[in-house]
């Protein structure tokens, strides 16, 4: 199964996720949802991601100046973004174990 | 860092070309970040922008995925929709692209006419060639000519070819608006050559004669204007019918002469049309070969045979030969030339 596919219905709790535990600017959330071990994501998805949720107002920005390179936009989770973490991590937990119950009842391994 | 600013500010600029279809505050609110977020992005590793995120084209349409641009914050409903029925098209002309690929032997269509590529590239160049010798109102056929000349024709042919063959390979490369012009050339293009192939076609198949109809079938009668009858007595016969063989009515001449009402009789199988011209008078009163007198003067009552209808009497022996009296010169005394 194409994981690209599955990547967009959780990109937004992937990103919102990421946030929680520290700000981080755009190419580094990018590293870190990668690291995490979602490579197969897109720079220009985390990219709009970041914008879609900064517009629906959960996400805060500020802007880190820097000496060796360019400046940087750090995003952070506000209080509607962490709201909005904690219910679709609650969607996502309820889907993934009734996925894994439907794939378990039927003999298929992990 | 080896990406420079200009590369980014090139970059930015493809992709918001290619966001060019969302409404305008849409577009800045995505890209209004988007060339710190690149200067970013070169800080991190080497390469050029293009190498690290594929063509600004991809790189928009993921960021407009990703974004919910099209389901978002202000495309006008019309927009939307006209989205929407774009998308709902393609989709649909994808399916078809794939069911009817077996048909053809393909997995889909445009597989079957990938390889056709140069072959319509070859076509493209001859209609190309056509139309310039059209537009520039020389007479062609299927060749192309200049100045009336073949020659210069083909070699102008020869250059059309070659530059739809180079403009086909540099195509795919091409991006934005060339490429939309290249394709809205190629819809009115392939809209104007049809036309003119048609009327290509129109000469080539009409010879010069071809338009005329044939209205009498054998020319030999073209000058009959009125048909005469004269019966064995050399009497005219009114309101005669001739049929053919299979009994259809013989249609001659037309009616040249106003009837009693002062019109133009209508065509009809009655002959003749206007009995007053009948080119023999009646016969001389006495003549001794005549077994009967005729009836006096030009109101003559229809001659018996007159009204019968000739299909039994088998009316392929010419009507002219059944009065061989009637014939000028012959037989002194019976008919009299009127004219």
């Amino acid at each position: 199964m194409d994981t690209t596919q599955l990547l967009k219905g959780v990109l937004d709790l992937a990103v919102l996720a990421v946030l929680k535990e520290e700000d981080g600017y755009g190419y580094d959330i990018l590293r870190r949802l990668r690291e995490a071990g979602l490579e197969e994501v897109g720079d220009a998805s985390v990219y709009g991601t970041l914008r879609r949720l900064f517009a629906a107002g959960l996400l805060t920005t500020y802007v880190v100046p820097s000496e060796s390179g360019p400046h940087r936009k750090y995003y952070s989770l506000n209080a509607a973004g962490r709201d909005q973490l904690t219910r679709s991590g609650k969607t996502w937990r309820s889907f993934a174990t009734t996925m894994d119950t439907l794939l378990d009842d039927r003999g298929m391994a992990a | 860092m080896t990406v420079t600013g200009q590369e980014i500010t090139d970059y930015v600029g493809r992709v918001r070309a290619a966001l060019a279809d969302l409404p305008p505050t849409v577009r800045d609110e995505l890209t209004e970040d988007l060339p710190e977020h690149l200067a970013e992005v070169a800080a991190e590793a080497d390469g050029t922008l293009v190498d690290r995120l594929g063509e600004p084209e991809a790189y928009a349409a993921e960021l407009r995925a990703a974004a919910g641009a099209e389901a978002g914050a202000g495309p006008g409903r019309r927009g939307r929709r006209l989205a929407a029925a774009q998308a709902r098209a393609a989709t649909q002309l994808r399916a078809l692209d794939t069911q009817l690929g077996p048909l053809l032997g393909q997995s889909s269509v445009s597989e079957f006419l990938r390889p056709l590529r140069p072959a319509w590239w070859l076509l493209r160049g001859w209609l190309a060639a056509l139309v310039i010798a059209v537009v520039l109102q020389e007479p062609s056929g299927l060749l192309p000519r200049l100045d009336g000349s073949v020659l210069a024709g083909l070699f102008l042919l020869a250059g059309t070819v070659l530059a739809s063959v180079w403009l086909g390979r540099r195509a795919p490369g091409l991006r934005g608006w060339p490429r939309r012009l290249l394709r809205l050339g190629t819809a009115a293009f392939l809209i104007f050559s049809f036309a003119m192939l048609v009327n290509v076609d129109q000469h080539a198949s009409s010879d010069q004669f071809g338009s005329y109809q044939e209205v009498a079938v054998d020319r030999r009668y073209d000058r009959i204007e009125d048909v005469f009858v004269y019966d064995q007595e050399g009497r005219l016969v009114r309101n005669a019918q001739l049929f053919d063989q299979n009994g259809v009515p013989i249609r001659l001449g037309w009616p040249s002469c106003l009837d009693a009402s002062g019109t133009v009789p209508a065509p009809r199988n009655a002959y003749p049309y206007c009995p007053d011209r009948a080119p023999f008078g009646p016969p001389a009163p006495a003549v001794p070969t005549l077994n009967a007198p005729p009836a006096p003067g030009a109101s003559v009552a229809p001659a018996p045979g007159a009204s019968v209808a000739p299909a039994p009497s088998g009316s392929a022996t010419p009507a002219p030969t059944v009065s061989p009296s009637a014939v000028p010169g012959e037989s002194t005394p019976t008919p009299v030339p009127t004219r």
